[in-house]
């Protein structure tokens, strides 16, 4: 593009150094959560820190499964996450992919306003409405259940959205040959539409199953007993007794990341993909 | 024939709306019910703990809020933060998404994007967490800032000042977030067409008067969709503020409508004045809701 030889190149090294600068920024608090997690409570707050551990203090993750109370409710809080956020993700490609393919490829009369009625909910924050959904789990008797944890969150608007959007697009003509051979409705669905979902279905999964492995405020109203409770509140419990044990607490850090860090490195590009879809959500 | 014909479109609505009736159900139960129950119990001074029916306050709940110094404190305290957040993270985030689509490596491009956006893989709680750590009077934040600044020794009270401990929580969401709103921010740049800063080139006009008569200009409509997302996100934040609380910084400050929400119904049992709230809250977002839509009907940009 440039002739020019001999400069020197100023724009690309702002432009490096800046983008290091914060790769630092955003790489270091993670750096410091795996480092800490096998140090001694001192050494996590000497002045200077040193990152790299003298000893590898793994006695920091017995400690966090154990717990401060000696209960080892940990991994049983572990399996509630993975379990409500596995069933989550689960139902809503489901029932968001059907539904999404009702509103999509069928023509009934009110088909406009149910989409737009679900297209409204999106409207409503789940804040606003926490404390009659919190009355309704109680009427329903879900508290403390993992129905309670799962119920709400079985399919959400945007997933309906998404797939309804993606199925527009989908050629008639495939479905229409398929009911000449004979295949019925739910037939149709389950073996031409649903497989052919991949791209949407892999990122709503990692969208719902991510909601609820972050899920804090939910957990926090609906649960009452340590053995129904999810990752966030032990970790917020551990926040609580912080003074007592940093490096175990880093360590419950490093196991709650360690699913989603997985996911992350196998899917990455439908995590990156997934946020440029919100962009669409436009129009 | 056309008995036939009318069968089929029958049939076609039949399975429509069976496909479609069971989400209408779950959005009736566990979307429209409880907004509408919220508005409804507002009215009413309910108390969970206590047996008596309750009684019936019209907008008693609402007069009470707003004549309430600590409700006020929530709202000061959520706009603070979101304004406070989300100015820094859309002028950075756009900053470094121009940065890196002006990144003549591909592979590098990849790599940053993966590694900005790894803060927003883990979950909020962890970041809370961690930073909480960090700010420690020990921690890594006071070590870094006395690097830079040099002067060795302070404490900056990340979590004990009350002005501080607002710019902590605004660090922690900043940092989550960056990578996530750079990469809404390329996908908006790519779409750009390379043909029209080609046409800038050869006009001679430099990168710089590219970036503000050129890329700025188209980019506007993805500039307020993305502010405005980032403004939705952070008025509904509760996590941040919840474990920086748990850990032993001044509520006040931090205190966001949707934590007070969470004391005033759950802890302290007022579920008819947190329901009051909870419809400001809902209020509030669908004032912004409604400017999202607005602006991405009217400021589609065609190429």
């Amino acid at each position: 593009m440039e002739i020019s030889i001999k400069r020197i190149p100023w724009a690309s090294i702002f432009i490096w150094t800046a983008l290091i600068l914060v790769l630092v920024f955003t790489v270091m608090p993670l750096v410091f959560m795996l480092t800490s997690s096998f140090m001694t409570s001192r050494q996590i707050v000497r002045m200077p820190f040193s990152w790299i551990p003298e000893t590898f203090h793994y006695d920091n993750y017995i400690k966090a499964l154990r717990g401060n109370d000696g209960s080892w409710i940990f991994p049983r809080n572990v399996f509630n996450s993975l379990f409500v956020s596995i069933t989550v993700a689960i139902t809503t490609i489901l029932i968001a992919s059907i539904t999404g393919y009702g509103i999509a490829k069928f023509n009934f009369r009110g088909r406009n306003l149910i989409f737009m009625m679900i297209m409204a909910t999106m409207m409503i924050p789940f804040e606003a409405i926490m404390i009659p959904l919190y009355m309704v789990a109680t009427g329903l008797r879900m508290q403390d259940t993992y129905a309670g944890l799962i119920v709400p969150f079985l399919v959400s608007a945007f997933g309906v959205f998404q797939m309804r959007q993606y199925l527009t697009t989908f050629p008639s003509e495939y479905l229409d040959a398929s009911r000449v051979d004979g295949l019925g409705e739910f037939g149709i669905f389950w073996r031409i539409v649903f497989p052919n979902c991949a791209p949407v279905i892999a990122t709503l999964g990692i969208l719902s199953f991510r909601g609820q492995w972050d899920n804090l405020l939910w957990p926090l109203l609906v649960t009452q007993s340590e053995k129904m409770k999810t990752i966030p509140l032990y970790i917020s419990k551990f926040a609580e007794e912080k003074l007592t044990d940093e490096g175990a607490m880093m360590a419950v850090a490093v196991i709650a990341s360690l699913p989603m860090f997985i996911m992350f490195g196998a899917l990455s590009k439908y995590f990156i993909g997934g946020s440029a879809v919100y962009e669409s959500r436009k129009g | 024939m056309k008995r036939k014909y009318i069968g089929i479109e029958r049939k076609e609505a039949r399975w429509g709306f069976a496909f479609t009736v069971p989400a209408i159900l779950f959005f009736s139960v566990f979307s429209f019910y409880p907004i509408l129950n919220a508005l409804y119990t507002s009215m009413f001074d309910k108390r969970v703990l206590s047996l008596l029916p309750p009684n019936f306050m019209g907008l008693g709940n609402y007069t009470y809020i707003f004549t309430s110094p600590d409700f006020w404190n929530s709202i000061r305290a959520t706009f603070v933060f979101t304004m406070g957040t989300f100015i820094p993270i859309v002028i950075f985030s756009l900053m470094v998404a121009t940065f890196m689509v002006n990144l003549k490596s591909k592979h590098a491009r990849g790599f940053f994007q993966i590694a900005f956006y790894t803060p927003a893989v883990i979950s909020s709680v962890v970041a809370a967490a961690i930073w909480l750590l960090i700010f420690d009077p020990r921690g890594l934040g006071n070590q870094w800032v006395n690097a830079f600044l040099n002067t060795p020794g302070i404490d900056r009270k990340w979590l004990a000042d009350k002005t501080m401990v607002q710019v902590s929580t605004m660090i922690v969401y900043f940092w989550k977030y960056i990578g996530y709103f750079v990469i809404l921010f390329i996908t908006g740049l790519s779409a750009i067409p390379p043909a029209i800063y080609e046409a800038a080139t050869i006009d001679g006009s430099s990168k710089w008067q590219a970036f503000w008569r050129i890329t700025l200009p188209l980019l506007k409509p993805t500039v307020v969709l993305v502010s405005i997302m980032a403004m939705l996100q952070c008025l509904k934040t509760f996590s941040t503020q919840y474990l920086f609380v748990q850990g032993g910084a001044p509520r006040a400050p931090i205190n966001v409508i949707t934590l007070n929400i969470y004391t005033t119904g759950i802890r302290n049992q007022r579920i008819g004045r947190a329901s009051a709230m909870s419809i400001v809250l809902f209020l509030i977002m669908l004032i912004f809701t409604w400017l999202q839509f607005r602006f991405s009907k009217s400021e589609e940009v065609e190429y």
